[in-house]
């Protein structure tokens, strides 16, 4: 496979275009054109297809894709190019399987397939601002004692000392070492010290703080995972290039992160399924990632969980698990906030739509779009985790006829969905133990979901 | 061909985003020797109207929206000679600068507003991502902006849109232009509290809030 090096000298060299020009006359011609050839169409009434050829020509389709269009380089204004031949050596060479965590906490984060009957390695929490330390600290840890957990996020501080945290400040680079050692502290005292941050770093847009807060008297190890960003779409820059080059030298597992949006260059589901399924490509290729992050996103909605969305979550993460070893943490984010039902519809329709589908990981579906301080409580967390399990049960086909009924419910509420409770109006902090009022929600809606047919332990 | 099948071609093939077949319709509209400003209004604009509604339905994307207004730039350019020489002007709508502040290079929101308001006949003048504060000023001083609009897609760059207000009110420019924000953190509380005058949720609420904000000029 290509090393990061000639991955960088094609930055340098490759064609140089103006971004508009990339977008315009490289990427929406050319996803159009691959939709047209391979034939490829989304079905509203199926939002969890069970087509392993679909998958496969989706797969091929993205391959195809990806040979034409390459990477933008926004630091050089070039694009970077693979030939099929060399997109198919990475996938050849692809690991399959990540290393993480340490001691009684280490594991293998590998790969599943669809209708696999196999709990997928099960990731909590959240990089969700917290508005203070100790909201941050106890969410953490309240994070940590869910027992079935395989590796953790963790949150963003909101502020350093009260001053504001902005994008490549020293203030970020502050609360980014605040943020490292709250983490593994609140680890520490949920006696899982070596539980893997897998959301590394959550407050750092700038290389500069990602590499700053990840010196180890900080409390972190090359066996937690650090994300390097792509920019949407198909775009690199330096910054991201320069934490993938810092964290190849010092032999730590990398987390390709990308978020396709539907709606947007990539246009409706049939395209955003393409690119979704070329990113995890390019997560092998660019940012040389171990294991991938990726959210698809509605442009309009900001969440997941539309049909059109949930059917390129399933199409993607069907053509990627069953072609590309790489294991994918795949995300959902929710319209509704805490505390609300459309929280719990919405996330068990993502759930049963990425574990059937051969996720390998799920992360807690996101709260109120991931935008809403303190806006994420350990209920959702351990909610993900019965739902993913239980989804583990099921065949996309089932798994497709209870989406639908949940879409039924909630499908027509999204544009107005409520943002819901704080995790300090809805819980109580301190004991970690939730109110209440959401505690008789959770129950009512799991007792709604298998009533459904949803088979919780 | 008649008047109305060409106006009626015409906004089609801004519809469908067909620059070949939109250049060619402003072509018969100008050898049937139609009004250039009806043919603007009633041709051109109608299927802007058109993709724009079918935008805001869900019906069609980012995509569809740029083809459609890649086609209307092409047919203008047949009819604005003839706009020319009859001294005629189509009606202005107010100019809005746009882009992202500084740290933040995620451009498809900003994009999707950019060409949404183009799309309704905004003139609008995109200055990309990364944007520092003074930079944007002297950008919306240079294309004597009615409207700034600024957006974000992190919570970490959130704060330079309360610092760019402020600094127009440092500046004493606060009172010269509108300034409207957005993105995916953003939310109306927040654009209340930086004394923004303007939020919208979606890119479709964009036309509706900057023509009430020219509105009040």
């Amino acid at each position: 496979m290509l090393n990061f090096l000639d991955v960088y000298e094609r930055a340098l060299q490759g064609p140089l275009m103006t971004e508009q020009d990339f977008d315009l006359k490289i990427f929406i011609p050319s996803l159009r054109r691959v939709v047209k050839d391979y034939g490829i169409e989304f079905d509203p009434e199926n939002p969890i297809p069970s087509d392993d050829r679909a998958a496969d020509n989706l797969f091929n389709a993205a391959v195809d894709f990806l040979s034409q269009v390459g990477i933008y380089c926004q630091d050089t204004n070039r694009v970077i190019q693979f030939s099929k031949e060399e997109i198919m050596e990475a996938v050849r060479e692809a690991p399959g399987k990540c290393l993480v965590g340490d001691g009684k906490e280490a594991g293998v984060f590998g790969m599943r397939s669809p209708d696999d009957g196999k709990i997928p390695w099960l990731h909590v929490g959240s990089g969700i601002v917290a508005s203070n330390e100790e909201m941050m600290s106890n969410l953490i840890e309240s994070y940590g004692t869910i027992a079935e957990a395989d590796s953790i996020s963790i949150s963003a501080l909101d502020n350093i000392r009260g001053i504001p945290i902005t994008a490549g400040s020293p203030a970020e680079l502050y609360a980014a070492i605040r943020g490292v050692r709250i983490g593994r502290e609140a680890l520490r005292r949920a006696g899982r010290p070596g539980l893997p941050i897998m959301n590394l770093i959550s407050t750092a847009a700038a290389a500069v703080t990602t590499i700053a807060a990840s010196a180890p008297q900080f409390g972190l190890r090359p066996t937690d995972g650090w994300l390097v960003g792509a920019i949407s779409e198909m775009k690199i820059d330096f910054g991201a290039m320069n934490k993938t080059a810092y964290l190849l030298n010092w032999g730590a597992n990398i987390g390709a992160e990308t978020a396709p949006i539907l709606g947007g260059y990539c246009g409706g589901p049939e395209g955003t399924s393409v690119a979704s399924t070329a990113y995890i490509l390019m997560g092998l290729l660019i940012q040389k990632g171990n294991y991938q992050l990726t959210f698809p996103v509605h442009f309009q909605h900001g969440c997941s969980t539309t049909r059109d969305v949930l059917w390129v979550v399933s199409s993607s993460c069907q053509a990627a698990s069953r072609n590309i070893p790489m294991p994918v943490i795949w995300l959902g984010y929710i319209a509704g906030g805490p505390n609300t039902k459309s929280y719990f519809y919405e996330s068990a329709a993502y759930l049963l739509c990425a574990v059937t589908s051969g996720a390998p990981s799920v992360q807690t579906p996101h709260p109120a779009k991931a935008v809403k301080v303190d806006g994420i409580t350990p209920l959702e967390a351990k909610f993900g985790v019965e739902m993913a399990m239980a989804a583990s049960q099921l065949s996309r086909e089932r798994a497709g006829e209870l989406a639908n009924q949940l879409l039924e419910k909630y499908e027509s509420q999204i544009p107005n969905a409520s943002n819901g409770s704080t995790y300090q109006e809805c819980f109580d902090v301190t004991k970690g133990k939730p109110g209440e009022d959401y505690l008789r929600l959770y129950n009512e809606m799991k007792e709604e979901l298998a009533d459904m047919g949803v088979p919780f332990k | 061909m008649e008047k109305e099948k060409i106006l009626e071609n015409l906004a089609f093939a801004i519809v469908e985003g067909d620059e070949d077949k939109a250049v060619e319709n402003a072509k018969a509209a100008m050898e049937a020797k139609l009004d250039p400003l009806e043919t603007v209004e009633n041709g051109l604009s109608k299927g802007m109207d058109d993709i724009g509604e079918k935008f805001g339905k869900g019906e069609v994307f980012l995509p569809e929206l740029l083809m459609a207004a890649n086609a209307f730039k092409s047919a203008m350019e047949i009819l604005k000679p003839e706009l020319e020489a009859q001294k005629m002007q189509t009606a202005q709508k107010g100019t809005i600068l746009i882009g992202t502040v500084k740290g933040d290079v995620h451009n498809i929101g900003k994009d999707i507003v950019s060409t949404v308001l183009e799309t309704k006949g905004f003139n609008v003048v995109d200055i990309g991502v990364d944007n520092d504060t003074l930079s944007i000023i002297q950008e919306a001083e240079k294309a004597q902006a009615d409207v700034i609009a600024l957006s974000c897609l992190m919570t970490t760059t959130m704060p330079a849109q309360k610092e760019f207000i402020e600094v127009l009110e440092e500046m004493n420019l606060r009172e010269k232009y509108f300034v409207i924000v957005g993105g995916g953190p953003v939310t109306q509380e927040w654009a209340d509290e930086i004394k923004a005058d303007g939020y919208g949720e979606s890119a479709v609420e964009a036309p509706v809030l900057v023509k009430e904000l020219i509105r009040k000029k």
